[in-house]
């Protein structure tokens, strides 16, 4: 297993694990934005620089992204060497041009010193920051309903020819993940709207509450062998149905 | 979806029986759909979507990333102004003025009848011959606005350039 040195604490990390996790897991906190557990690491953010370095290096670094290192043994890191610090400010303050009234970018700007971006900012202020974790939870859970588009300064996320997605299902996942809320949607129990595509909900037999739309049952139906009914039934009366099952199995005592 | 209902359909056959049905074909796939009908037009990104197997938005993503694709209608003959350095110094604007006057149409225009589309590039690495216009495939060295005429008159790109 590669040990390695992060900010002068020797850590012992997992092979095949990048550095950031590495970090995290000997309790040192990197900032991140394009970073989710659920899906693979991106390296957009850039947030999580550190430098690099081996005591055979004589003193010379690299600056990496952490989300996509791979842990080396014999490796010093520093997460907030002079270098790294200054880098990740500018990072921000490009970020903060880019989203000046986004709280989320404005607090952790505020978190490293930067009150106000030193950069002209945006004249039409957004909330995405490009992080990409919308389109790739949909790869990964969804259609690929939604994809980046354009490219540099024009770049943004939409769907295809920016009109309600074919293959949107509804799932709402992009915007969960979406950590700037600038994904916006409605949700009702007999309605659902985001990407300006409708969907009309599919109800709870229990309780009425539509909870899924009904183009997700048809996209999850039969997939990994779940059949069709087992999602007709909300989460919530789903649990209370275990739950009676596992009351009355303690009750009756041959049912142990 | 689509704003130009009358897309030959059949022209993608073509194209698609020249490569095998997998994503890593995209690319060669839309640049052939670029040459045959000048744009891609929704309708055929949808159907070489499915044909190929790749989700429509990350059609849309490669469409819209490349310089090289259009999702409007280009004319049949491309100007393009060069606008770099070299160019820039050399006159590139009375240039695009020419054209603009000409033609009526802007950087990034096509012309009504589908004749002509101008284009300013940054730069075609030809400084030395500055100012540099591509009408078509030809490129035309120390262009001048008063010749520009003739050659936009040259091409099959219509018969309203003079």
């Amino acid at each position: 297993m590669p040990r390695l040195v992060i900010d002068g604490k020797t850590v012992v990390a997992k092979e095949g694990t990048f550095l950031l996790q590495a970090a995290r897991d000997a309790g040192i906190d990197i900032p991140t934005l394009c970073e989710h557990p659920a899906v693979e690491p991106y390296g957009g953010c850039r947030l999580c620089l550190v430098d690099v370095t081996r005591p055979e290096w004589d003193g010379w670094s690299k600056m990496v992204v952490s989300c996509l290192f791979p842990v080396e043994d014999g490796i010093l890191v520093s997460t907030r060497s002079e270098r790294v610090t200054q880098t990740r400010k500018v990072v921000l303050d490009l970020l903060l041009a880019r989203c000046p009234e986004t709280p989320l970018v404005q607090e952790l700007a505020a978190e490293h010193g930067i009150d106000r971006t030193s950069y002209v900012p945006n004249p039409e202020p957004t909330d995405c920051i490009l992080c990409g974790l919308c389109t790739r939870i949909c790869d990964r859970l969804g259609t690929s309903a939604i994809s980046s588009a354009n490219r540099g300064v024009g770049r943004e996320i939409a769907p295809p020819f920016h009109e309600a997605p074919p293959d949107c299902i509804g799932c709402l996942a992009c915007a969960e993940i979406c950590p700037t809320g600038f994904i916006q949607y409605q949700s009702g129990s007999a309605r659902r709207v985001i990407w300006n595509k409708e969907f009309k909900m599919l109800r709870c037999p229990t309780c009425g509450r539509g909870h899924i739309t009904e183009d997700q049952a048809r996209y999850y139906d039969g997939r990994n062998g779940v059949p069709a009914r087992y999602f007709e039934p909300c989460d919530a009366c789903k649990r209370k149905e275990q739950a009676a099952i596992a009351v009355s199995l303690m009750a009756a005592p041959e049912g142990r | 979806m689509s704003q130009l209902p009358c897309v030959d359909m059949t022209l993608l056959d073509g194209i698609l029986e020249r490569y095998p049905r997998e994503e890593p074909s995209l690319i060669q796939v839309l640049q052939d759909v670029q040459r045959t009908y000048n744009y891609l037009p929704c309708e055929v990104l949808e159907r070489v979507a499915s044909a190929l197997g790749v989700p429509l938005a990350k059609v849309f993503s490669v469409s819209t990333f490349y310089k090289a694709f259009s999702l409007t209608p280009q004319g049949r003959v491309v100007i393009k102004v060069c606008t770099g350095t070299a160019c820039h110094i050399r006159g590139a604007g009375q240039l695009i003025d020419e054209v603009q006057r000409r033609l009526r149409i802007g950087p990034g225009e096509t012309t009504e009848d589908l004749g002509f589309t101008l284009q300013t590039v940054n730069c075609v690495g030809a400084c030395a011959m500055a100012p540099v216009v591509i009408v078509g495939e030809k490129y035309v060295g120390a262009a001048k606005a008063s010749d520009l005429a003739k050659h936009l008159g040259a091409t099959e790109g219509g018969d309203h350039a003079n």
